[in-house]
């Protein structure tokens, strides 16, 4: 047991960890998009890489942080039914309801590694007037599904063990992240 | 399997796990794979993954993540203060006034931020202690922040008006040029709503004592404090407007003013940029993992061919075109009693709006109203995400059952404004029109 209470220690600090680092990139895209406005109107000089930067860095920015959000139940859900249960009741339903996200999430990355493995067969380049490689971008894509992945599995652990009467851990039984919702 | 049982199973399940408590992202993704799996196979899903590498690569997204990340340095900026004493100064001593007056801020913050929350927030934290204090009614007080918050959506900038745009394929810019005239419409509305009724029943919101109210000094002075938020206003709305900027680089500008405003505010801190940047991405992420699966959601639901099904079901509603419309925003209004405006929109977008263009009908007009009903939704019970905001702000004495209570007057003046909206359509499209 308490292997797998590290294992799933171990998956919610990296996603800790990507959701915290992730948090900062908002900061270059801000830069790179202001840069482009000022340099086409101080200088009359657009840049060619600019946006196109900005976006891919937007791009793994979005996808990142699915599996930090769901360490907190971040991601929306309708609760008005659910919180009404007791709480064996409601992990119970969690463990079944979980079916249909890893039905999703097993698409997503079977799908998503295909993507990216033919991208980089070929060191996929973007065709633009810049051309910068676009195959990093495309491999975040499982590599994200997988981190959402993890953490799903994480939360379903918890559930069984809830169903069947475990008392967790403290820290893994916290649901709420240490900052506060947006 | 006959299409009509296959959608009745379809939203059906939706609705189910939706109800269970599962999360509208995996709710939208894991039912719709299966019915791909089951009318396209196995390889219909490259189409998920796929299709989620275009909306990284789409540009307007990026709007997202900046408007979100100015709204929580303006909240933290504490701009909203400042503002606060202005109106209570100028407005105290009209009965209502204060409660107009915090209406008057929420379309401020809104005219600065694309998010209802974070009105409701900072004007529950600020604005709802001093009404209470001076004799306000509670339901009164609480549903003007409510009705306030929702102003932020349809004021541009917006990220529904974005999602709006990428969906439908309409300009950003037009929309939220659009919005303008509407939004000030139901400020108008609400701000006259608050005004009678506390004229005819003081009770509700009563008139300040003159030693509160200062005195004409003290009242030009607090005027400085709308330089700012019209700074920032300035450089979002006016670069798009100006045609300098795209909504993607007009977001970077009003990152750019808020950071300013926190600046003279002397609120800029290192933890400030933190927090604001984490709790940027937390909204941000859930934003695009439910905009992922809604991708989907949409290719699954086309290929099941419900699109016709769902256009032969519209040729019966009586009433024709205009039938059509009401009915719309009936669906769109119970809707928003129950889901988050960004589901609502990925849900119904790809099956309403062929319908509205082929009806004739202005899809920029079709989307003023849309939003509307969006930002009736965020206050309308049981899920309107304003009630839970200022929920989580409020006294303990105060219950959902009084913020459930408080909105229903607000409510119905807002559908007064759409239904003006709907009759009279150069509300919404005068404007754009005039100035792009």
């Amino acid at each position: 047991m308490q292997a797998l209470y590290a294992l799933m220690r171990a998956i919610t600090c990296l996603n800790e960890w990507v959701g915290r680092v992730t948090a900062y990139l908002i900061i270059p895209v801000f830069f790179l998009i202001l840069a482009e406005v000022f340099m086409r109107y101080l200088f009359g000089a657009p840049a060619v890489w600019t946006n196109e930067l900005a976006q891919l860095v937007f791009g793994v920015y979005a996808i990142m942080a699915g599996g930090y959000l769901a360490i907190s139940k971040g991601h929306v859900n309708v609760d008005i039914i659910h919180s009404k249960f007791p709480v064996r009741t409601r992990a119970l339903i969690d463990v079944l309801t979980s079916a249909m996200f890893f039905i999703f999430m097993g698409a997503l990355l079977y799908f998503g590694v295909s993507l990216a493995l033919e991208s980089m067969e070929t060191w996929e380049h973007s065709q633009s007037a810049w051309n910068p490689p676009i195959w990093p971008a495309k491999l975040m894509i499982p590599v994200a599904a997988a981190l959402l992945l993890l953490q799903g599995i994480v939360k379903l652990l918890k559930d069984i063990l809830t169903v069947a009467g475990v008392a967790l851990p403290a820290d893994l039984a916290a649901e709420s992240a240490p900052e506060e919702h947006a | 399997m006959s299409i009509e049982l296959l959608t009745l199973l379809f939203f059906g399940s939706l609705l189910v796990f939706i109800l269970l408590g599962l999360p509208l992202a995996f709710v939208l993704g894991g039912v719709s794979v299966i019915f791909l799996y089951f009318t396209w196979g196995f390889d219909a899903f490259y189409l998920v993954a796929s299709k989620m590498w275009e909306s990284m690569n789409s540009f307007t997204l990026v709007a997202i993540p900046l408007f979100v990340f100015m709204a929580m340095i303006l909240e933290r900026a504490g701009v909203a203060t400042n503002l606060y004493r202005m109106m209570h100064l100028w407005w105290g001593g009209v009965r209502g006034g204060l409660a107009i007056g915090t209406v008057g801020i929420c379309a401020l913050m809104g005219a600065m931020v694309g998010l209802s929350g974070a009105a409701v927030v900072t004007m529950g934290t600020i604005a709802l202690p001093a009404m209470l204090e001076r004799g306000y009614n509670k339901e009164m007080a609480l549903g003007a922040i409510n009705a306030g918050g929702g102003f932020a959506v349809l004021l541009p900038p917006s990220i529904l008006m974005i999602l709006y745009g990428l969906i439908t394929g309409v300009s950003v810019g037009k929309m939220f040029v659009a919005g303008i005239l509407p939004g000030l419409l139901l400020v108008g509305l609400v701000t006259l709503y608050i005004a009678i009724r506390c004229f005819f029943q003081p009770e509700m919101g009563p008139a300040l004592p003159k030693e509160e109210r200062g005195d004409w000094g003290e009242r030009f002075r607090s005027l400085r404090s709308v330089i700012l938020p019209i700074l920032v206003v300035l450089m979002v709305l006016g670069s798009i407007i100006a045609g300098i900027a795209t909504p993607t680089e007009s977001a970077a500008m009003g990152v750019l003013g808020a950071l300013i405003s926190a600046v003279v505010q002397r609120a800029l801190t290192w933890e400030v940029i933190r927090t604001s940047a984490i709790r940027t991405l937390r909204l941000t992420a859930m934003i695009m993992w439910i905009l992922f699966a809604a991708h989907a959601f949409s290719a699954a639901y086309s290929a099941m061919g419900a699109q016709s099904l769902i256009s032969g079901l519209m040729e019966h509603i009586p009433g024709g075109p205009w039938g059509t419309i009401i009915f719309m925003m009936a669906v769109l209004f119970f809707l928003g009693m129950v889901l988050d405006p960004v589901g609502i929109m990925l849900i119904t977008l790809p099956v309403f709006l062929p319908i509205i263009t082929e009806l004739g009908f202005d899809p920029i007009w079709f989307g003023i109203l849309f939003i509307i009903n969006m930002e009736i939704g965020y206050m309308t019970p049981p899920f309107g995400f304003n009630l839970f905001y200022l929920k989580g702000v409020v006294p303990p004495s105060i219950t959902m059952g009084d913020i459930y209570r408080s909105v229903i007057p607000y409510t119905v003046v807002e559908l007064i404004g759409l239904a003006l909206v709907v009759m009279f359509p150069a509300i919404a499209t005068w404007l754009p029109s005039m100035v792009m």
